[in-house]
């Protein structure tokens, strides 16, 4: 059961167009997965419509009537959607996991897995500027070395279950992380766990041989 | 901006943004099924100015403002087939596609690189699959390697890292445990991040 839902506040804004580029594909994503999310997300687009479009401008405003010409020169586009054809789905040692669709346009950019530290496993998705992201699965036993964040870690759990010493998330489930937290995730599911994570600065280390990788986390984990 | 207004209040809120959803549902279908321009001219002329005035607010830039009328209400014309009178009013429709095309307006104005668009964070249209070019991968790095790559450092610069890296310890604290002076102490963690890292890339 999904328990981490984004704020009333986050849904408004991913709505509006006005949340970070990384925290609306994150939430995006969560809605495909999330009903509830999805019905408020309708609901919120459907007030701020009321208060968007019912401004009726008091100055004289421009001609519009140029533009009108122009546009109606234009061919009808054809129909819906190519979004099928989107590959739906990564795989890891011969499993399929099925991703909600705002993570589709990623498939194409997530290079191959590499196992990281004993059940940990990680392939490397090219966001651009959006920041650095990965997918991340854990098998049944498999730990992520304890660490804190510089920036802001988001991660949305697409398969399975995982705990991280402060809570317990189930598939679906949203989190958004800086650095007052330090979390050690684990998964303890018999299928194991598979998040897709976004970080905007590098991890930080702070445990065991892991704290090597500091200087390199940004190599590290991106 | 309605912030902050709590959800479970407006869970019956039924959407009669304007009086004139139903009239203009009518003309995004005329649109639909016969090109007519005349129902193109009903909708253009009442939100036009609307979507002016949502964008000017936005984007506080006239040029700016009319790409955005220009085009959300292109994408009106030529899409109107798209519009389900079933999942929202005309309004939201076309709010929906001025929210769209803002994000993307303004994305490519900051001149952000082409990583994300604004159809895949809320599929109003959903069409364009702009091809997403295979980009290299860059290197990887496992715990192991880096295990292999630091037992392959010089003893003094492995007891340094060591000291800094896995112990915690200050650079001032490992030069007087050492008994050597701090600036050996800096020197040899420089030459080993430094050392390190060209493995890294090699
Ligand atoms: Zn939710």
């Amino acid at each position: 059961m999904i328990n981490f839902h984004p704020s009333t506040q986050q849904l408004d804004d991913f709505v509006a167009g006005n949340c970070e580029p990384t925290l609306a594909l994150m939430i995006s994503a969560h809605a495909d997965m999330c009903s509830h999310c999805m019905a408020k997300c309708q609901q919120l687009q459907n007030i701020q419509s009321v208060g968007a479009m019912s401004d009726v401008p008091t100055d004289h405003g421009p001609d519009f009537s140029a533009m009108m010409a122009r546009i109606v020169q234009m061919p009808s586009a054809p129909g819906l959607t190519t979004l099928s054809a989107k590959q739906a789905s990564i795989e890891l040692d011969g499993k399929q996991f099925v991703l909600p669709r705002a993570l589709r346009p990623y498939v194409k950019k997530t290079g191959d897995w590499s196992r990281l530290v004993g059940k940990l496993w990680q392939a490397p998705v090219d966001m651009g500027d959006l920041g650095r992201a990965n997918f991340i699965y854990m098998e049944k036993g498999g730990k992520v070395p304890e660490h804190t964040h510089m920036g802001t870690e988001i991660t949305l759990v697409i398969d399975g279950q995982y705990s991280d010493g402060m809570a317990h998330y189930d598939c679906g489930d949203l989190t958004v992380l800086d650095g007052q937290h330090k979390h050690l995730p684990h998964s303890e599911a018999d299928e194991g766990c598979l998040v897709f994570s976004i970080v905007d600065k590098p991890l930080f280390f702070t445990a065991g041989i892991a704290r090597l990788l500091n200087p390199f986390s940004n190599l590290f984990f991106k | 901006m309605l912030v902050g207004i709590p959800l479970e209040s407006t869970t019956n809120y039924t959407a009669k943004p304007i009086d004139c959803a139903d009239e203009m549902s009518v003309h995004l279908t005329d649109i639909a099924n016969s090109r007519s321009q005349k129902a193109f001219a009903e909708v253009f002329s009442y939100f036009a100015p609307r979507l002016r005035s949502y964008a000017l607010k936005q984007m506080g830039n006239e040029a700016l403002a009319m790409e955005l009328v220009q085009d959300t209400m292109a994408n009106v014309w030529q899409k109107s087939h798209l519009f389900d009178a079933e999942k929202g009013s005309p309004s939201t429709w076309i709010f929906t596609i001025a929210r769209n095309i803002r994000f993307d307006l303004l994305r490519k104005q900051r001149n952000r690189k082409e990583d994300i668009c604004a159809d895949d964070l809320w599929p109003v249209l959903c069409e364009q699959t702009a091809d997403v070019n295979e980009v290299a991968l860059d290197h990887q790095v496992t715990l192991d390697e880096i295990n292999i790559m630091f037992t392959r450092l010089p003893d003094k610069q492995q007891q340094v890292i060591e000291a800094i890296y896995l112990e915690g310890k200050s650079q001032q604290e490992v030069a007087d445990e050492m008994n050597i002076p701090l600036g050996t102490v800096k020197s040899r963690t420089r030459l080993a991040l430094q050392r390190l890292k060209e493995m890294l890339d090699e």
